[in-house]
């Protein structure tokens, strides 16, 4: 009976440190997905040298860059996945 | 005895559901970081500065970067093949 108790609290807590991982993935995703668009759009909407601040243009652009790396992404994933499905070359 | 054989059978049956599915986990795998590729690359090619909306114009650019990229690296590929069959690179 105490063996069952036991038993019970080892699964809430093997449950319960899934949960906490799962979470800590799924951040850990969001963070490497920033790096990255911040990487590719730090090249197409920084021109030139870094100013003092950081203006409503480039701000702009950053925005938009965000959205359509993420378009470009899914036209390029749509395309390959009908080559590939029509057999590719 | 018949236990034992029911034993392995069933064992042997888990065993190649999980090879399915990890070669099915594979693949997605592979082309997911293929897909990232091209975006890596056509996105360099293609992407001016990028505005409000994907534009018909960098849509086609997209398209022909992916078959062009291809491509090339049939031809690289080939080329390659060839050299080294001919025996070794100068």
């Amino acid at each position: 009976m105490d063996g069952f108790d036991l038993n019970s609290s080892e699964n809430a807590d093997a449950s319960e440190l899934q949960r906490m991982i799962a979470i800590e993935q799924q951040k850990a995703q969001f963070q490497a997905q920033v790096h990255n668009f911040t990487d590719v759009c730090w090249d197409k909407c920084m021109e030139g040298s870094p100013s003092s601040k950081l203006d409503s243009r480039t701000e702009t652009c950053l925005v938009n860059c965000v959205d359509r790396f993420i378009d470009t992404t899914l036209s390029i994933t749509n395309r390959f996945t009908q080559m590939v499905q029509k057999g590719a070359h | 005895l018949d236990g034992r054989v029911f034993i392995y059978a069933s064992e042997n049956a888990e065993a190649s559901e999980l090879q399915m599915m990890i070669a099915v986990e594979q693949q997605k795998a592979q082309f997911e970081a293929q897909v990232h590729t091209f975006t890596d690359v056509c996105w360099d090619k293609c992407m001016d500065k990028p505005s409000s909306k994907l534009n018909s114009r960098t849509d086609t650019c997209l398209a022909s970067c992916v078959e062009r990229f291809i491509d090339t690296t049939l031809t690289i590929t080939n080329r390659f093949t060839h050299m080294v069959q001919k025996g070794g690179m100068h």
